[in-house]
This record gives C-alpha cells, structure tokens and sequence, in this order.
C-alpha cells in the first residue's frame, strides 16, 4: 500500500508499515482511510525486553497494543501468586476497550521474548474521534461484533472442567 | 493616605482628589491662580499696543509692550506646562492605587462571588473602567479653578470696557448651562448601558478563550461566533448612541457660545454707527469676547469626564463591592497557634439558591487523626472539606477548631495552621521552586517579613521532592535543561568527564535506549541538519534555521550532491504531511510527530497544491527554500511518514565528512564539533552525559534510563546541582507544562512542605499513577500520623484501610462514621460501597 499512490523505489514508511498492521485488526479494520492514516501516524512503536510488562494489574494505562513480533502471557495476581493465563503472539491486537474508557487492569502482560509493540493511547485516540464524525459508530460495530464473536467462539470451545463459570456467561448480554 | 479602615469599594470618587494628593493638589491651585493673572496681560498689552503705543507712534512703548507680552506668553507656557505634568502626575498616580486597592480587596473575595464572575470582566475593570475616574481627579481641581478664574477675569474685564455688551453677551450661558445637563442625561443612560455591556463583552472573550478545546473540539465556530457578534453589535449600537449625546452636548454649546460674537456684532455694530463706541473698544471686545470660549469649553469638556467617570467608578465599585466572608488578619492579637482538633456539630450548608448541601453533620477528631470522607459524588464530601477549610463559609451549627469557631477565625489564623491541596490546584506560571514554597512564603510575607533563614533549606525541599514522587520529575527538567556558555563552567568540566564513566558503567546497558553520537554513523533521532553539521554552530547563520538560507551551505550541498535529494525528500514530506495533518487542528497531539508546525501548516498546503502542477525544478525560489528547509528537519525516528532512502543516508554521511572538511579550512571557528571531550552546548544536560539522544519515550525505558543516571549522578556527586537546575523550570502559564499528576504532585510537596497541623486533601491524588499514590498514602500513614490531622476527600475506597476514621457521606448527611474495619463488619453503606468496587 503506497499512500500518495504512487510506486517509487523508496522502502515502505513505517507510517504505511503501521497502516498496514491497523487495517488487520478487527477493531479498526472499518474505519475510514483518512481517520485511519490519523491512527497509523499517532500510533508509536515501542520494544520490550524479554520479562518487561507491557502492561500491570490495577494500573489504568489506556493503551491498546498490536503485537508486531514477539511474545506474551497474561499474568493476574490473586492473594500475592501470580498465575498466568493465555498467550499473545505477533498479529494479537488487545486493549480496544481500553481506549473507549478508564478501566484498570485486571492482568498483567508480560513479554516472554523480546517483543515489538505498536501503541495507540487513550488521549489520541480521543482526539482523532473529535475530528472524524464517522468513526465511533464503526468502532461501535466492530466492537459489538467483537465482543460477541469472543462468546460464541467461548461457547463453542467449552469444556466440561468450565461448568462452574458457566452460570456466569453472557458477556455479549453486557 | 486614605482611611485604611474603608473599604476601597465604599469610597466615593470625590475622596480620592485630596487623599494622599494634598500636596500636589495644593501646588497645582498656587500655579493656576499666579497663570490667570499671565493670561489676561496679553490682553491688556494688546489694547495698549493699539491704544498708546501705535497711536503716539512710541517705538520705545512698542517694544515694551511687546516684551511685557512675550513674557507674559512665555511664562503662561512654562506654567501651562508644569500643570499639564501636576495633572498627570495625580492621574497616574490615582488611577495606580485605585486599580492596587481594587485588586488587593478582589483577592479576599468568597469564593462564591467568582463562580459567578468571568475573569475576563475582572480584567476589563481594572484595566479599562479605571482610566477616566483617574483622569477626572487629575481634573478635578485644576480645570473648574482655572477655568471658572479665568471665565471670571475675562467676564470683569468685559464689564470694565463696556457693561451693556458684556451683559448682552453673557446673556447665552444661562442657556447651556440648562440645556447641557438635559444632553448629558442622555450620555449618561448610554454610558450606564455600555459599561455593563462592555461588562458581559469582557467575560465572553474569557470564557470563549478559557473553552476554545471544547469549541474547536465542536468546530463550533458559528455558534461562538454568533454570541460575540450580537454583543458587539450591541455594544455598537450603544457607543454610537453615547458618542451621539457627548457630540450633542459639544454642538449645543459651540453652537450656543459662537452666538456671542453675532450679538456683540449687532448690539456692538449698531452702537459704533450710531457713534456710541469706538471701533479700537469694539475690536478689544471681540478679542476678548472670543477668549471666553477656550475655558466654558474646558469647562464643559471637565463636566463630561466628571459625568462619564463618576458611572464608570460607581458602576465598577457597586460589583465588586461585597464583603469578604472572613477578615483577613487579626487586627488586636497575633495569629493563632492552634492544635489539630476538629469538632463539628449540627454544621449546615446552603448555597444562595437555598439548596442543603450539607446537613446535620456531626463529628469529631482528635490531634493527629486521620479522617477520609467517602461518598458518591454529589454527596457533599469536598463541601465539608471547603468548609472546614473555611474556603466556604457554612450556614448553621458549627466548626471548632482547637476550640476556636471557624467563622470567627481571620484567614491568617487558618492559612498558619491548615494546609490544603485542592481538587484541581493551580500551579502559577514560575519556577518549579517558586511553586513549591509557594505556601510557606505566604505564611512568612503574611507576617511581614522577608527573612530567607525562614525558608526551608534546599536539603527540606528535596527531601520532600523524594517523598510526594516529584523527585524523578524534576531531575529529568535539570536534564532536559541546556545549559549556555556563561552557565556553571565547573559543572561544564564535570559532566565531560562524567560522560566517559557513563560509556563505560552503562553505555552496554543503555544501548537499546541511547543513540550515540558517532562520526561514522547515521543519526537516526537527530535531523538531516544535525546530522551534515555534526556539531554546535557556534555562528548564528549555521543556526538549524538559518542554513536553508546560508549561501555558503547551499554552495555546499551542491558539492555533496546532496540538493536534488534533499528537494525531493521535502517534497515527499510535505506531501505526506499534509495529506494527514492536513484538515486537523493545531493541536499538539496532532503536530509533535511533525515536520511542520501547525503555524506553518497553511504555507505549506499552498506549496503542496503548486507541487501538483509544477515539476520540482519548476517552483519558486521560496518554496525550494521551504523544501529544503523541511528535509534538513527531517528525522527518520520521530518523523514516521517518510523514510531514509539508503542512498540518500550514504550521501549525508560522506557530506558530513565533506563539511567537517571544507568548514575546518574555511572557517574553524564556525562549528564545535561533537567530540567525547567537548561540553556540546546546543545539547540538554542529558544528552551530553550520553554524548547522544534518548531514543524513545516509552515511561519503562525511561525509569530505567533514569535509574542509571541516578546512580551515575550519585556517585558523582552531581545529584543536588541537576535537582537545583531542574527546580528552576519554567512551569508554564497554568503549569501546563507539567502533566496531570506533575501538577497534583507539585501541589501536595507544596502543603507537605508546610506541614500543618491540619492538612485537608480534596481528592488530591485522583491524577497519580498506582505508584504515586501508595507513596502519598504510605507518607501519610508513617511520616503524619498522630502528628498532623489529616482530613482527605478520597475518591478510591483501596486507600482508606488505614485511616483512624472513614465516614460515608450521602446527600449532605454522615451515614455511618468509625473505623474502617468496623464500617466494614457493620455490613452498612461502606460495605456496600467497597462491594460494587
């Protein structure tokens, strides 16, 4: 994808890198291209070594990230042991909601090889939204969809060992 | 000086003519009366020229008379002179302590009066609405005595040459004397109406100004745009009124005063013809006549500036004028020393519109105890925090502190015993320093003195630097500052040296972090400039912003090969640029990944539109300037829409050493180049101690590069002189330069450094990361316990495990009070509360 349209013998800029990675995800995959060139801009590119958090547990850090390459695992803390849970790779895009309001971590994410991240942050986010009207109604729907292919998906893959979570389903019902 | 005892908005206009002027109004009276006697001379010498002189033909007479006249005129001059500089000297001098008074009583207003006042009609007050209420006491003196004096001398002589004239003539002023007030009533309803409406005109700029996010957020343009257009128009439609009434009142009375010298014509004409009068009498009549009309015209002219500045003055006084809710400080005993207990009952709160905020609170603490208020919002929990504070003054029951009742307390007796970090505080523009002894510097100015050993010691602050968390802030201000050639030669020397120890104990560490200057590679997070002069211009044509314009470096780059490439290059960014930023407003979030500043925007989306139908060799001169002017910006680490094409990147750098060369032959001097031994001055502190730049923001890279440098500036013993430097940031206007929590941090470190015996924090963490906050609480819990009591408006229910007392408030009413664990065991609101969390 070259944004002025044009072919030349220049390498990709990490702006039409970023635009790239942004199209893929199902959270901004509608959106406009004009807001989207916005987000691909704002987004940075951050590294964390192996054993570095990208994020921790009760912090409010409003950022959403996509893993460019790397690896990471969902850590919670509960009464001082950590456990972990499941893993992201390259391509995992998380933390959307993240960027719609305040929330605190309720996980931890870890870096279990060094990792490459593309970071959009709350504030950004929210000043792109000011300036494209048509952009939070797509981030409605994807999001809707989201949240309720993550059920059916869960629905599907259930497995007996899951019977005592299963009284408290119904995220999509949110 | 004046009554020191009435309050600045109770004095009338009249009050300030003498006070503290006596003398200089005095003065002023003595040159006016010895000036009427120089004026009417000239007169007289006229009529003897004509009369005895000319008439006897007696040069000797002539010369005389015409020399008494000349120094007649001359004095006169002097003396109109040194008037002129009395009258200003009283205005000045007047307007300076109205508009002093005025602010010193605004400043001790209730809170409540500024909630419904714009600053932006504060402003206007004192700036604009002052001015004539001056003007009119410079004037009030001066102008009646020498113009009724001289109206007077004039009128006599006039009697003296012929009585049935001067009768005739004088005959016209009784009628404007009727007639002007009638006009000036009118002026005076137009003046009322423009100085409340210039009144709300004010505020509208300040409010719009203090909301322009919300309305460039809306793009609501039109509708703010609307809104101040009807009040100018109003406004318009209002000075025209009023400029039509003051013009009226000066047509009526030229038109009334030019009616003397038709009658004297007439009366005098016919009484010439008929042989009655001389003409040599008519002629000196006329000439005297017309005199008359300088002073009635200053008169009146005195008139309208007394008229127009008494509403002015009333009008301004009359909205300000309100009583503050406490005295400021005691006036027959010193300010209290009180202990730390607080002991409400039944204490209510109503707003002016009647409505209960506050009901019934009853509670108590003791010395060193620590109270957290809990609550949804709305539930009147900072209410009881302002109220206490005495920042609102409450309605019914009582607070007693150390057994004094509020209410009666003087808020010098307050401020030197309760400390109070508010909501939202406010960082003045200043010093970070200036910021954090803020509060303590009241409380010693307040005293009346201005002893430095009353400060804290810079040892106190830092200490309290490292306890609120503001710490890492400041060091990294004091690293991020840039030093200049006349700035600490000794810390110069040291940070040289300091340099190779860090390469050598961190630099491996750093690495990822760190992009160092080396002479053989390309710097990614430094521009195409930086990165060609690869050093400190030491000449300001060589400055970053000057080169585009630098012939001999335009020679240069033509010798590198280097300025198709670089064209190219900025014409790629422009384009680039411009297609993303190119519809968004100039906010920073948009512009600090831009070559382009948001003021430039504009120019450069006029070149981008010419870039389409021009081939590149085909522009103008000034958009090539601008071109190149982007590209030598660029920087591919920060600027993500463009990248380095490697031949480009190959070019740059065999042009470096090209530079380095052709510099060195031509001009030695011109650059410093980057070298391990060399301070770099364009540099900040930071950069330096690297010898290369950060290259990334992300906060983990960051503490970990700060954690180096600290340990760095330890062992070095550098730590205190960079926290010195760091402390005299620039916070900006509103301390915007600082984030959220910087801002929340600056103020706690602020009361802390105070240390009162009350402290009262209104959700004063609510911006601090995790982090910050468990370090404010944990500070709280070890360093003010039993020490300070602690009144804090808490809006996170995992804080308040360790208060002495947690109570719950719900509309105005304490629901359940006591400690937490029992709350918790009581299975009540709190419990509730800590639930749904």
């Amino acid at each position: 994808m070259n944004l002025s349209g044009k072919n030349d013998s220049n390498p990709a800029s990490e702006l039409e890198q970023n635009l790239n990675l942004l199209r893929q995800t199902y959270f901004f995959s509608g959106i406009p291209l004009e807001a989207l060139k916005v987000f691909a801009y704002l987004s940075t590119r951050e590294k964390f070594k192996q054993n570095e958090y990208l994020f921790r547990q009760g912090e409010d850090d409003g950022q959403a990230f996509y893993i460019i390459e790397g690896k990471a695992v969902l850590e919670r803390e509960v009464d001082g042991e950590t456990k972990s849970f499941r893993s992201f790779k390259d391509g995992d895009f998380m933390g959307g909601l993240n960027l719609l309001g305040e929330m605190r971590r309720l996980f931890s994410l870890k870096a279990t090889a060094d990792t490459t991240c593309l970071i959009l942050d709350r504030e950004k986010f929210a000043k792109v939204l000011e300036q494209f009207q048509d952009v939070m109604p797509r981030i409605f729907k994807a999001l809707v969809m989201g949240i309720n292919n993550w059920e059916e998906r869960f629905l599907a893959d259930r497995t007996d060992k899951c019977s005592d979570c299963m009284d408290q389903l119904g995220v999509s019902l949110l | 000086m004046a009554k020191a005892d009435t309050p600045v908005v109770k004095r009338s206009l009249f009050s300030w003519i003498l006070a503290g002027n006596l003398k200089l109004q005095l003065l002023l009276l003595l040159i006016i009366i010895i000036m009427v006697f120089a004026r009417v001379l000239p007169l007289e010498m006229q009529k003897r020229i004509i009369n005895e002189a000319i008439n006897l033909r007696n040069i000797e007479l002539l010369f005389v008379y015409c020399g008494v006249y000349l120094s007649a005129v001359i004095f006169f001059s002097a003396l109109k002179y040194l008037t002129n500089i009395l009258q200003t000297l009283i205005t000045q001098r007047t307007t300076a302590r109205m508009r002093k008074d005025l602010y010193h009583h605004i400043l001790t207003l209730p809170l409540n009066f500024f909630r419904k006042t714009q600053p932006g009609m504060v402003v206007n007050a004192l700036i604009a609405e002052l001015t004539l209420p001056g003007n009119f006491v410079g004037m009030a003196v001066a102008s009646p005595v020498t113009n009724v004096l001289t109206l007077l001398a004039f009128a006599v002589y006039l009697f003296w040459l012929n009585w049935l004239l001067a009768l005739v003539s004088l005959s016209i002023y009784p009628i404007v004397i009727f007639l002007v007030p009638l006009l000036q009533k009118g002026v005076n309803r137009a003046n009322k109406k423009r100085v409340d409406t210039s009144r709300t005109f004010a505020s509208r700029i300040a409010e719009a100004i203090s909301g322009i996010h919300e309305i460039q957020g809306n793009g609501a343009y039109h509708i703010e745009n609307r809104k101040y257009d009807s009040i100018v128009d109003k406004l318009l439609r209002i000075r025209i009124v009023w400029s039509l009434f003051r013009f009226g009142v000066k047509t009526a009375n030229g038109f009334f005063t030019s009616l003397g010298p038709f009658l004297v014509f007439m009366l005098g004409g016919w009484l010439t013809i008929k042989g009655q009068l001389e003409l040599g009498a008519l002629v000196a009549f006329l000439s005297a006549q017309e005199r008359l009309f300088e002073p009635w015209k200053e008169l009146i002219e005195f008139y309208q500036v007394y008229q127009d500045g008494r509403i002015n003055y009333n009008r301004t006084m009359e909205y300000f004028d309100v009583e503050p809710d406490h005295e400021i400080v005691p006036k027959d005993r010193e300010p209290l020393d009180l202990d730390g207990s607080v002991e409400i009952r039944d204490l209510s709160f109503d707003t002016d519109s009647g409505i209960r905020l506050l009901d019934g609170i009853n509670m108590s603490l003791s010395p060193g105890e620590h109270l957290a208020l809990v609550g949804f919002s709305g539930s009147g929990k900072s209410t009881l925090a302002l109220c206490i504070g005495q920042l609102y003054k409450y309605t019914g029951g009582s607070v007693l502190i150390g057994d004094k009742e509020v209410s009666g307390l003087t808020r010098k007796d307050m401020v030197n015993n309760i400390g109070f970090v508010a909501q939202s505080p406010f960082i003045f523009d200043g010093t970070i320093q200036e910021n954090i002894l803020y509060s303590c510097r009241a409380i010693t100015e307040g005293d009346g003195q201005e002893k430095e050993d009353d400060q804290p010691t810079l040892d106190d602050v830092i200490a309290i630097l490292h306890q609120t968390g503001i710490f890492a802030d400041v060091l990294r201000f004091g690293l991020n500052a840039i030093l200049t050639h006349d700035q600490d030669k000794e810390l110069v020397d040291v940070l040289v040296r300091v340099r190779k120890n860090f390469q050598r104990d961190y630099g491996e560490e750093l690495a990822d972090y760190v992009e160092f200057f080396d002479e053989n590679q390309y710097l990614y997070y430094s521009s195409v400039a930086e990165n060609l002069i690869f050093g400190t211009p030491n000449r300001d044509e060589f400055a970053n912003a000057n080169l585009s314009k630098n012939e001999y470096f335009l020679e240069f780059l033509k010798q590198a090969d280097l300025n198709r490439p670089l064209l190219s290059l900025g014409s790629e960014l422009a384009k680039q640029t411009v297609d993303i930023l190119g519809n968004l407003p100039p906010d920073s979030v948009f512009f600090e990944q831009s070559p382009i500043a948001a003021e430039e925007l504009d120019e450069y989306k006029m070149l981008v539109e010419h870039l389409k139908k021009k081939k590149l060799h085909e522009i103008s001169d000034t958009d090539r300037q601008m071109l190149l002017e982007l590209s030598l910006r660029f920087t591919p680490g920060v600027h993500k829409m463009v990248s380095l094409p490697q031949i480009l990147e190959t070019l740059i750098l065999e042009g470096r050493a090209l530079f380095h060369e052709k510099i060195t032959g031509d001009d030695p001097e011109a650059i410093t180049f980057y070298q391990m031994a060399e301070y770099i001055y364009s540099q900040t502190i930071l950069n330096n101690i690297f010898f290369g730049k950060t290259k990334t923001a992300n906060p983990q890279a960051q503490e970990r590069i700060n954690q180096s440098i600290i340990q760095l500036l330890i062992e070095e013993d550098l730590l205190e002189g960079i926290i010195e430097i760091g402390m005299h940031f620039q916070v900006g206007s509103k301390g915007d330069k600082l984030s959220g929590g910087q801002r929340q941090k600056l103020a706690i470190a602020r009361a802390f450094l105070k240390a009162p015996k009350i402290l009262i924090m209104d959700e004063a963490t609510s911006a601090l990361d995790n982090k910050s906050q468990a370090r404010i609480q944990n500070l709280l819990e070890t360093r003010w316990k039993k020490k300070s009591t602690v009144i804090s408006v808490v809006h996170r229910l995992d804080t308040i495990k360790n208060y002495d007392k947690v109570a719950v408030m719900k509309a105005g009413k304490i629901l359940e009070m006591g400690p937490y664990d029992e709350l918790i065991a009581r299975k009540g609101t709190l419990y509730e509360l800590v639930g749904k969390k």
